[in-house]
């Protein structure tokens, strides 16, 4: 015990043992989960980026950086106008869904129902279960052998040798099923939104003689953008570069420009160098629509709060 | 008087609500009520009922190690985005720091990268590194996803706990490090139980990023994604399917709940 006194006395291992103390300082703090991100992160986006200038590659060797792969791609009429296809398609889904969603979280937020929480988880209930089982469900109703070919046959509304065979593997079963898996999900940020708004404003909008209609158009539909832009963003974002749900129920018509990344990285005929630029590209995009959106996301914040 | 809706308003939005959730439950009906089907295709007329389709997935090896190897994936990643979650949002919301909003970005940035590059980052990655793809390969890249859902989760709540709580432990002599154990971990509990669910719940689904970083062993939605290509395959994995979307559902709203009530008890 002595001994033990004696070293903690003295005044640098008084020091050291300030320093080897696990303490929550900002630098043990954040030190685990930036360096987690940074290994497995930030470098591997950065090694896409050398796979794509060709500095790594899947044959052995020194290589050289060359921009050949990105001049071919902006140059290249098939892979923009895919990527171009894949906006409209995500361009479409989004715009319907927040619609759709809109009125819900409306209706949530804003009609006084007491059993607003309840209603909104079953609305958001299906959005936590299992992704591919959902894709799985439409499959299971599209096809041609499915609930509704199968339905109308059965009523005989239509004869089995000729079932409605567009319903699946189709670009418009992609939509309708993505639509499907983000509906749940857009109506939270809206609904947020919506729920924060002070209510004092309806008021003073009806006292100075507007209708239900008008305040709506004039008061809440302008203060809710921004919610309806988060929204918006949320589903947008992913379903661009969405490859499982085409894989599953878009056949040739449904190709999106995440099932040519896949593709060029896959077995048959594999380009890293083509499919590093192509992800990169896309990547480009997102960080770019997060970037300028995050403005009116960060201002949302200011004025709720 | 409700100003933002009128009673004819709120009627018709009521109806359209209803509408919608038929629309969203109906498909997740039609897979139960295939799941009793007596038949090979899932198609109308139905054909009988039989409780044939869970006996085979419950005889099925390569489906009860494909959950299983989920199961391990889930458990482990969410151990580790959560660990990764409270050090972060602890240090967002109690400590001041240059580049906090750079970094706070970096760390809720995972949210919105494309997984199919990250899948393919990850992939580059390893490869470049030299390491072989294994269940490790998958739980690594799950703790990248799931980390700003954990954050989202923890730093609201670590909001709301006061801050005088903790002064008062430094006040009696704790360390940081045995404040936040005594004091604020008891207080974050509830959050930090939900932050692992949708952690688990997250890998637990998890295929795109899974699909490209993946070993021998199948993780269960890889096991699916390729069971949904062959058709006769399909009875059974409409059984798991019903199965997995009923746990799913209650431990969802389980954890709901269950938050509810312990942020109401912890004040």
């Amino acid at each position: 015990m002595g001994r033990g006194q004696g070293v903690l006395s003295s005044p640098e291992a008084q020091a050291r043992r300030r320093r080897l103390r696990l303490d929550f300082t900002t630098p043990v703090l954040l030190g685990l989960p930036l360096a987690w991100l940074a290994v497995f992160f930030l470098v591997p986006i950065a090694i896409v980026g050398l796979y794509s200038v060709g500095r790594l590659s899947l044959d052995p060797g020194p290589h050289a950086v060359t921009l050949t792969a990105w001049h071919e791609f902006l140059h290249s009429p098939i892979y923009l106008k895919l990527f171009w296809k894949s906006v409209k398609m995500s361009l479409v889904v989004s715009v319907v869904v927040v619609a759709l969603a809109y009125p819900l979280a409306y209706y949530l937020a804003l009609s006084g129902t007491k059993r607003k929480y309840v209603l909104l988880l079953l609305l958001i209930a299906p959005f936590l279960t299992s992704y591919l089982l959902r894709v799985l469900a439409w499959k299971v109703i599209l096809g041609n052998q499915g609930v509704i070919n199968s339905f109308l046959f059965s009523t005989g509304l239509r004869s089995p040798d000729h079932p409605i065979s567009q319903l699946l593997y189709s670009r418009f079963a992609v939509m309708l099923v993505l639509g499907y898996i983000w509906l749940p999900f857009v109506a939270l940020p809206i609904f947020v939104t919506l729920e924060s708004l002070d209510r004092r404003l309806f008021e003073a909008a009806t006292d100075l003689g507007a209708s239900r209609w008008q305040t709506f158009r004039r008061v809440t539909l302008p203060l809710s953008l921004p919610g309806v832009m988060a929204a918006f963003l949320f589903v947008f974002i992913p379903t661009l570069g969405e490859f499982v749900t085409p894989s599953l129920v878009g056949g040739a018509s449904g190709y999106m420009y995440g099932n040519q990344i896949v593709d060029l990285f896959g077995t048959g005929f594999p380009d890293w160098q083509t499919g590093s630029v192509l992800a990169l590209f896309l990547l480009g995009v997102v960080a770019l629509l997060t970037i300028v959106f995050s403005r009116f996301l960060q201002t949302r914040e200011v004025t709720a709060g | 008087m409700n100003v933002a809706l009128s009673r004819r308003g709120a009627w018709v939005l009521r109806s359209f609500f209803a509408l919608v959730v038929i629309f969203l439950y109906a498909p997740i009906a039609i897979l139960v009520l295939f799941s009793f089907n007596d038949s090979q295709l899932p198609s109308f007329p139905l054909s009988g009922f039989t409780l044939h389709w869970y006996h085979q997935f419950l005889v099925n090896a390569d489906l009860r190690s494909a959950l299983e190897t989920s199961a391990v994936v889930a458990a482990i990643s969410s151990v580790g985005a959560v660990l990764l979650g409270v050090l972060a949002s602890i240090a967002l919301v109690r400590r001041r720091f240059r580049l906090k909003s750079p970094v706070s970005a970096l760390l809720l940035s995972p949210l919105v990268i494309p997984y199919v590059v990250f899948g393919i980052s990850l992939l580059l990655f390893f490869h470049a590194a030299g390491i072989p793809r294994s269940v490790l390969t998958v739980v690594i890249g799950h703790i990248v996803i799931s980390l700003p859902y954990t954050i989202l989760v923890l730093m609201p709540r670590l909001q709301q706990i006061d801050v005088s709580l903790e002064e008062a432990a430094y006040d009696l002599g704790a360390s940081r490090l045995r404040a936040f154990r005594s004091v604020t971990l008891p207080l974050l509990l509830p959050a930090v139980v939900s932050a692992y669910l949708i952690a688990f719940t997250t890998s637990f689904d998890e295929y795109a990023v899974a699909s490209f970083v993946v070993g021998t062993r199948s993780t269960f939605p890889i096991f699916l994604y390729s069971a949904l290509r062959f058709p006769n395959q399909l009875p059974q994995v409409i059984a798991v399917a019903v199965v997995v979307i009923s746990v799913s559902l209650v431990v969802v709203i389980g954890a709901e709940v269950g938050r509810r009530v312990a942020e109401r008890r912890l004040g």
